[in-house]
């Protein structure tokens, strides 16, 4: 396996033998498809993160997050939410699909 | 590492959020052609209505299209939302001119979209794009006409009546 890009708590991994992606959330190890790591992708940046800026539209600053064809949920709070979104970000750079982050070669 | 992203996925991923964004825009037009068909026939205007059926029809076709190349692209084309449709009009050339203006929007949009596919090397979204902006100007061009009708025939209820049978549902 090997390590994509780690963000403060999560870390992506790529793995060539099952051609899977493996996300380290710190308490558990889960295994995505290119199409599931897509949809959390958009499950992501589909959070309002204003809105845990505001008590009266999130109370309490969490984000429930339902992966993998709702196989895995997880409650986020709001830094570990913005971290994720970087995470997502700077992986799909790096995976070469995406340039919202400029990478410089190596 | 082996390219696994990219081999499952031939666009990327900033002008697939556009395309998925363009899915909406599409899907609004459609619903918003509908109202206009309504407005139509509670106001008499026969042919105005059934050409908005069919441009409904149409965007609906065009929202397919996106939604098709995103999956065959091996991306997620995410089925859309549609609200606020407006179904209020003052008069038969309000509704063609929000018509027009609507279809502006749409080729703003896509003019967005192949702006950011260029900048991505994205060649498939910017070739997928060319058959949009084709569809956009003759869209433009149609509406663009219609209003003309108004200019030239005035706005009173006779002339109205003869701008709606002249409206050709293509
Ligand atoms: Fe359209
Ligand atoms: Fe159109």
């Amino acid at each position: 396996m090997t390590k994509v890009y780690a963000s403060k708590f999560y870390t992506l991994y790529q793995s060539d033998q099952d051609r899977r992606y493996y996300i380290d959330f710190g308490q558990k190890m889960v295994k995505f498809s290119f199409c599931q790591l897509l949809a959390l992708r958009q499950k992501i940046y589909a959070v309002s993160i204003e809105d845990h800026f505001d008590s009266d539209l999130n109370k309490h600053g969490f984000e429930i997050l339902i992966l993998c064809n709702k196989e895995h949920l997880f409650l986020l709070n709001t830094f570990e939410v913005l971290d994720l979104m970087e995470m997502v970000k700077y992986s799909f750079s790096l995976l070469g699909i995406s340039s919202e982050i400029p990478l410089t070669s190596s | 590492m082996k390219d696994i992203a990219r081999q499952r996925m031939s666009i990327k991923v900033s002008t697939m959020d556009l395309l998925n964004d363009q899915i909406k825009m599409e899907s609004h037009a459609s619903a918003s052609y509908l109202a206009m068909a309504s407005w139509c026939e509670q106001n008499a205007f026969v042919q105005s209505a059934e050409f908005f059926y069919h441009q409904a029809t149409e965007e609906r076709e065009h929202m397919m299209k996106i939604f098709k190349f995103i999956a065959d692209c091996g991306g997620n084309s995410l089925s859309p939302t549609v609200d606020n449709i407006n179904h209020d009009f003052s008069n038969l050339e309000e509704v063609f001119e929000t018509a027009l203006d609507q279809e502006i929007e749409v080729t703003k949009s896509i003019y967005k979209i192949l702006s950011v596919a260029k900048k991505e090397q994205d060649y498939l979204t910017e070739n997928f794009l060319q058959w949009f902006i084709k569809e956009q100007l003759e869209e433009e061009k149609t509406f663009r006409d219609i209003l003309d009708l108004f200019e030239l025939m005035g706005r009173d209820g006779i002339a109205l009546k003869f701008i709606d049978e002249r409206i050709k549902t293509a």
